[in-house]
């Protein structure tokens, strides 16, 4: 440099003064153990289970990983791994993708409910200057769907439209304006049919069902899906029963309302590749279903699945606007964007589907749960989506948690003229969780009981069988109901408050990942897989195909490998976005992400792990079982001075073969029985969850106000507790937005009425209780670390909570979701009608007497609460199937040991003539059956 | 696509000279006469961290403050604001750091999947801006035009008031309790 030479060094105003070191900043003593703290960390026995000699307590006994435990990050709050791309305003999701030269796409979509297109003319749009490119149903007559059972969807109509809003035909244009213009100038001759949208009427043959299924079609009915099952001996009920419930619901369908309107980008790459930018939690399925649509090899498409706005099942299906911006792409040669309104995502929807579900529940003297017995009539919109699935799931997942005396199951799914119906957060589950939770509470009334000491004293215990065969591992819904109980001080205010204040109970249940994949097939392909990859940096990168859609996935999986590897959680960087890059995951739904994705996180990390321990011990020539795992170093158990760096264990095990590589997959173990059906619902482990709900009910006007909410929820172990806890009261507000004001309503004439944020009443700030999060941690023993779901399974206890809370309010049970002021207020006047009470404020607040049973229930769950602590601890090791409480021996199956037992899957003549409802599905033949009969 | 004239839907409104100080600087784009605003900051200033929810001011994720006062953005017409200071997400940071409210959103799990958490950010800062001490009841008042699906609001109003104690000097402006988060803007090796 020579001596005239002026450099000026550029402003530095920004250098921090709070003293946080900053990576980048640091200089490393050679070969340096990378991160941004140049101390190791000294091992932190809090977070070391005490089986381990750490400080961290055990009640449910050890876990299989406890070894690999370093006490690095499992256990402790994490704030989510990408949260500073969040704040920042750099977080990138579906519309900020802006591709040079893009042009706008947008939807022509039907105006009708039901309607023949007799013909489609693009002319005077392909004419308006700036269309770039225009797209109608014959250019994709390829269908898709998410269950590879029932493809019914197309890109775009081809023939038929089935509900306002089906994509008819779609137009790229240079600009949003123009687009929208040639949108409009699309002229579609339709002709239209008679539409359906009450779903009773689904059930009923007619001349045009909206979709065909030729000799599988029932009868010429709109049933897409029906169940029947039945297990154990109902006819023997009448005799035993004590107490009996009845109780027929019905509940409105409700939106996602994730924040983030859909939007997708696509652009077929100098390669002629396509690169598909979408918010997708479920990657994987969209990426086989474009290659079906859009006729190409899977491999010649990169689904990039940009950050995602919200989910909740929401973004889950393949959908048709996925597949028009790749055909428009395709066609233009251009990058298509497609952003949707608010109102176009009504119109895709995939909400919690509306239905009607009617719960019979018998007890008998001893307060056992003799008979159980749901029908659930869904109503499923124009498509099948995921309802093949959600028509098992609203019956079979309320197996668990009781123990049952026999089970009884008939439902439907039927095809309307609305926006699809599919999968929402809790999946099939809440709506009949809600009315057996609310029927127990009854039953309770009845029985004169507690209605948690009649929970407490019907539970199953850990390792044991629901009576349809599901194998449930670890179990801590006992603790969460104790829990509850004492946090909200429960015996002081039951059946105690004055009028217009109430306090409920309520419980749930949910998969743990669902136990078989939705395409499945004769290679046994693993459900999730991981790879790692370290190269001389230190850093680790973590390639897995999991969707991070807020639940923070990405943090779960950084999680794990740091603890395996004891490494700061800032070394480990997850690639999840790009499935060219990301081993086959299959996506973020029925709450599998955290369960398998970090089982198989934790199997590549141990690879890894070994390697690094053989390299140490190879350095330090000690055996490799001596030696410990520590924050960036490797030492001698004995004499932690005896040890490597990190970065000289790594840099040896590179030796000759350059970055370490690994790979971990996770398969559910075989699971489940053989009846039809038996696999719906079949889960590696479950999670538990019982809330308690206080309100405040304006008896005057029929408002409702749920003030404080204590959440327990059994989630194996919390890896993240910041996010489980963020997950439990995010669940309590999506459940409290069903239960009190969230609705699709549909006017008399089908139509929506409210797609938009400002009809469709989402609980702000101001509707939230406060709520206490409650962690249950029942170490699962084959889940990372012990942990299970905790992001869905929290949502069903809070609207049969918050439903029995209003009955001990006002002593008044309404069933009919949500509870608007309105219905309330009609429930009201009537029982003050009916007991001749001119004030509202002098109605009588709901009073209860125990009886004698309840000292038997006490007794009862006390030697319950036994068996389970040892069950659960594996002290007791024998078998335990549904039916033990009843008399039966839990090493045989029940069929062997009760004649009468039943196990069916199909209703035999003597039964048709007395079904539910939805059991009237079954009153049909399918077409392959009829031989010709009308 | 050719001959017929072009007849707009919409009427297609001459552009115009739009200046704003936007996050500090000034820019000045042309945009329409009738541009919404959030269009201008999104697809003109290259704002993208200001995001689209509902385009009817119903879920507040387009929150952005003009002259300190948080306005939703796509009811705002561009012009009017025209020659004001505009701040999104992205002028939240005090120069290379992150503000104390972006630091405790990340830190007490007030964002999970981000999409509102721009709008929230915003809304509580011009709450911070000007009342330190808020109370829970103030806070929530401040956020009750943003929705948010994922959180259920309890860790956001957690996250404000961690931010207000540092504001009031209360708190050390670093709160996080493990080194997951190296900082997102570092300002180079150390002399």
């Amino acid at each position: 440099m020579s001596k005239d030479y002026v450099q000026q060094a550029g402003m530095n105003k920004d250098v921090r003064v709070d003293g946080k070191r900053v990576a980048g900043k640091l200089r490393f003593n050679p070969p340096g153990s990378g991160g941004s703290r140049p101390e190791m960390a000294e091992r932190d026995l809090e977070f070391i289970p005490e089986l381990e000699g750490g400080n961290e307590p055990q009640p449910a006994g050890a876990h299989s990983h406890d070894s690999f435990r370093t006490g690095t990050t499992v256990g402790k709050r994490t704030p989510l791994v990408d949260a500073n791309a969040k704040v920042t305003g750099q977080a990138w999701y579906g519309d900020d993708i802006r591709l040079p030269n893009e042009i706008i796409g947008r939807i022509v979509r039907s105006p009708y409910h039901y309607a023949k297109v007799k013909s489609i003319d693009t002319t005077k749009a392909e004419e308006l200057p700036g269309v770039i490119a225009v797209s109608t149903g014959v250019d994709a007559p390829s269908k898709f769907g998410v269950l590879p059972v029932t493809k019914d969807e197309h890109a775009m109509a081809v023939e038929k439209v089935r509900h306002v809003g089906d994509l008819v035909a779609c137009v790229a244009a240079i600009d949003e304006e123009t687009a929208r213009q040639a949108a409009a100038l699309i002229e579609v001759e339709y002709e239209v049919l008679d539409a359906i949208h009450d779903p009773k009427k689904g059930l009923l043959d007619v001349d045009d069902p909206i979709h065909w299924r030729g000799p599988y079609h029932i009868g010429s009915t709109n049933v897409q899906k029906r169940v029947f099952q039945e297990f154990g001996d109902r006819e023997s009920l009448e005799d035993t029963t004590k107490a009996f419930h009845n109780g027929k619901w019905k509940f409105m369908g409700v939106n996602h309302g994730f924040t983030e309107p859909h939007a997708v980008v696509a652009h077929w790459d100098s390669n002629g590749r396509l690169q598909l930018y979408t918010p997708q939690q479920v990657p994987h399925y969209a990426h086989r279903a474009l290659a079906t649509v859009l006729e190409v090899p899977m491999h010649q498409i990169n689904v990039i699945r940009t950050f995602v706005g919200g989910g909740f099942g929401g973004k889950s299906d393949p959908f048709p606007h996925e597949m028009c911006a790749a055909i428009l792409a395709r066609k233009a040669g251009r990058p298509v964007r497609i952003t949707f309104d608010r109102e176009e995502v009504f119109w895709v929807n995939r909400g919690r589907h509306p239905s009607h579900i009617e719960v019979k529940i018998n007890a008998n003297d001893d307060a056992k749960i003799s008979g159980f017995e749901i029908d659930a009539l869904i109503d499923g919109g124009g498509f099948a989506s995921f309802g093949h699935v959600t028509s098992y799931y609203n019956g079979v997942l309320a197996t668990a948690p009781y123990e049952l005396g026999s089970f009884h199951y008939t439902g439907a799914r039927v095809w309307t003229n609305k926006p699809a119906s599919g999968a929402m957060r809790g999946h099939g589950a809440v709506n009949t969780r809600c009315a057996i939770e609310v029927g127990l509470d009854d039953i309770a009334e009845k029985l004169q009981v507690d209605p948690i000491d009649l929970r407490l004293a019907n539970l199953l215990p850990p390792h044991s069988k629901t009576i349809t065969g599901f194998r449930i591992t670890s179990n801590g819904m006992r603790q969460a109901l104790e829990r509850v109980r004492e946090g909200s001080n429960w015996d002081e205010k039951f059946r105690k408050l004055p009028i217009g204040k109430g306090i409920g109970i309520g419980c749930g249940f949910f998969i743990s990942g669902s136990g078989l994949p939705i395409h499945w097939d004769p290679h046994n392909f693993p459900h999730a897989t991981v790879h790692l990859q370290i190269d001389m940096d230190g850093g680790v990168t973590v390639h897995t195909g999991a969707a991070d859609i807020g639940q923070g996935s990405s943090t779960a999986v950084a999680q794990v490998v740091a603890e395996v590897l004891a490494l700061p959680l800032e070394m480990v960087h997850v690639r999840s976005h790009e499935s060219d890059t990301s081993p086959v995951d299959l996506g973020s739904y029925s709450s599998r992400v955290t369960f398998m994705n970090a089982n198989a996180a934790i199997g590549a990390a141990l690879e890894i792990r070994e390697k690094l321990l053989n390299a140490a011990g190879d350095i330090l020539d000690l055996p490799s079982d001596k030696l410990v795992l520590n924050d960036r170093r490797i030492y001698f158990k004995k004499d932690p001075t005896i040890g490597v760096s990190y970065l000289d264990a790594l840099h040896k095990s590179q030796e000759d073969i350059g970055a370490l590589i690994a790979s971990g997959a996770y398969r559910t173990p075989p699971m489940g029985g053989v009846h039809k059906g038996a696999a719906a619902g079949l889960a590696p482990a479950y999670s538990f969850s019982a809330y308690v709900a206080e309100v405040e009910v304006d008896v005057d006007t029929g408002l409702i106000k749920c003030t404080d909410v204590w959440a327990a929820h059994d989630c194996g172990k919390a890896l993240n507790p910041l996010a489980v806890e963020g997950q439990i009261i995010g669940s309590c507000h999506m459940g409290l937005g069903q239960v009190l004001s969230e609705q699709m309503v549909y006017g008399r004439t089908g139509h929506l009425q409210n797609p938009n944020f400002l009809e469709y009443k989402i609980p702000s700030v101001h509707e939230m209780p406060n709520v206490t999060p409650i962690i249950i941690e029942s170490c699962d023993p084959e889940g990372p670390f012990g942990a299970k779901e905790a992001g869905e399974g929290p949502l069903l206890p809070i609207l049969p909570a918050v439903v029995n809370a209003v009955y001990d309010a006002i002593g008044v049970r309404v069933n009919d979701l949500p509870l608007t002021p309105d219905k309330v207020w009609a429930a009201i006047s009537k029982k003050m009608n009916r007991e001749k009470i001119d004030d509202a404020r002098d109605l009588p607040a709901p009073r209860l007497d125990f009886s004698e049973l309840q000292k038997k229930l006490i007794k009862r769950s006390a030697e319950h609460k036994l068996r389970d602590s040892r069950r659960q601890r594996r002290e007791d090791e024998g078998p335990y199937l549904n039916g033990v409480l009843f008399g039966l021996d839990p090493t045989l199956p029940p069929e062997e040991q009760d004649e009468t037992w039943k196990i069916s899957v199909k209703p035999d003549s003597s039964q048709l003539d007395n079904l539910g409802l939805a059991g009237t599905a079954w009153t049909k033949k399918e077409q392959r059956h009829m031989e010709g009969e009308k | 696509m050719v001959g017929e004239e072009h007849v707009p839907m919409i009427p297609s409104a001459p552009s115009k000279a739009w200046s704003a100080e936007v996050n500090g600087q000034f820019r000045e784009v042309l945009a329409p006469s009738n541009a919404i605003l959030l269009d201008v900051l999104r697809d003109k200033a290259g704002c993208l961290g200001v995001k689209r929810g509902c385009d009817m001011g119903t879920c507040g994720c387009c929150t952005v403050m003009i002259d300190g006062v948080p306005r939703l953005s796509c009811l705002t017409m561009a012009h009017e604001v025209s020659g004001r200071e505009i701040t999104t997400v992205e002028g939240l940071a005090n120069g290379s750091h992150l503000a104390p409210i972006q630091q405790c959103f990340a830190d007490h799990g007030g964002s999970q999947c981000g999409f509102c958490t721009p709008g929230f950010l915003v809304a509580s800062q011009a709450l911070l801006n000007n009342n330190p001490c808020p109370t829970e009841k103030e806070i929530a008042c401040a956020i009750e035009g943003n929705l948010c699906r994922c959180t259920g609001y309890q860790q956001i109003v957690q996250s404000i008031q961690a931010a207000a104690a540092i504001h009031r000097g209360e708190a050390d402006a670093v709160v996080s309790n493990n080194a997951a988060h190296s900082d997102p803007h570092p300002s180079g090796p150390e002399m």
